[in-house]
């Protein structure tokens, strides 16, 4: 038995298909760690877009939204099957409630995916960050970090 | 797909145990005298899938466990989610483990095309257990503006 085990003993120690499974632990618990790190981060906009909230049928408990937050505008897309959205539009209605001049803004795209194309939105959810005319100063993808959003209303409101 | 408030923590669990069993099914694949046990036991797990993506998580049996055994040991949820995400996340699962299981039945020499629909099943099952990440989030406007899924 000895003999026979003995030339083997680089491989014998683990089986290929337990380094097999043990890898695939690893490789998504990696991958797990760098999506938490980098989703919900912002990056900075430079195309001076300006957004139009007729054109995003933005509403607000149900009333047309017709101006922007006074400072920041926090405009969320969301969709029906985003879990994280609802998360988001918590954290963002809290922040509405707690520093001046900041407004909130959900638009679902489940029923409006001329909007995603427009916007190139390939997750949800993904917040457009306007000044107070509007125009996108940055972009976050994925659930925003809490602290994401102090360093962006650190940016507009004084 | 019809909107219900559910406890969010009840497909986290789901998802626990459906990582575990598409990883033991990756390990058992990967040998020929084991492959028929992957192949009886995906055909098991695809079954369940079935049953979350056409009934939603409360009918599901790991959502029945999770209200039977787990629940009563917690606290009350902090908010109810919506049902809809993981219940998409469930007819993903169905589609791509089904895809895999298609491979089982072709034979050990398709073992390849099993484990990595099966691998690929259990990396979204994994990180929604362990990170919360959400499959409904990621993928769904993508399919849905290529025309993949209908609204």
């Amino acid at each position: 038995m000895w003999r026979g085990v003995t030339p083997n003993l680089v491989v014998m120690p683990f089986d290929s298909k337990l380094i097999a499974v043990v890898g695939l632990l690893a490789l998504a618990t990696v991958a797990g760690i760098i999506w938490k790190v980098t989703t919900g981060r912002a990056k900075r906009v430079k195309t001076g877009e300006q957004i139009d909230l007729k054109e995003i049928g933005a509403t607000k408990n149900g009333v047309p939204v017709t101006k922007f937050g006074e400072h920041t505008t926090f405009l969320q897309f969301s969709s029906e099957t985003c879990s994280t959205c609802k998360q988001t539009a918590k954290l963002f209605e809290q922040l509405e409630k707690t520093s001046h001049g900041v407004l909130h803004i959900d638009v679902d795209l489940t029923h409006r995916l001329d909007l995603a194309d427009k916007f190139g939105i390939l997750q949800t959810p993904t917040t457009l960050v306007l000044d107070s005319k509007g125009i996108v100063k940055s972009r976050i993808g994925g659930a925003p970090k809490p602290s994401t959003i102090e360093e962006e209303i650190g940016h507009f409101v004084i | 797909m019809s909107k219900k408030e559910i406890d969010p923590r009840g497909p986290r669990f789901g998802a626990v145990i459906t990582s575990i069993l598409l990883l033991v099914d990756v390990y058992l694949a990967w040998d020929k005298a084991t492959f028929p046990l992957a192949v009886s036991l995906l055909s098991v797990i695809v079954a369940l899938f079935a049953i979350g993506a056409l009934f939603g998580n409360s009918k599901h049996p790991y959502g029945y466990l999770y209200k039977r055994l787990i629940r009563p040991l917690l606290q009350a949820p902090k908010e109810l989610e919506d049902s809809r995400p993981p219940q998409f996340a469930q007819f993903v699962g169905l589609l791509v483990a089904g895809a895999g299981l298609v491979f089982g039945f072709l034979g050990a020499d398709y073992a390849l095309g099993l484990i990595i629909a099966v691998s690929a099943a259990f990396f979204a099952a994994f990180l929604n257990a362990a990170f919360n990440f959400c499959l409904g989030c990621q993928i769904w406007l993508g399919l849905a503006r290529a025309g993949v899924i209908k609204p």
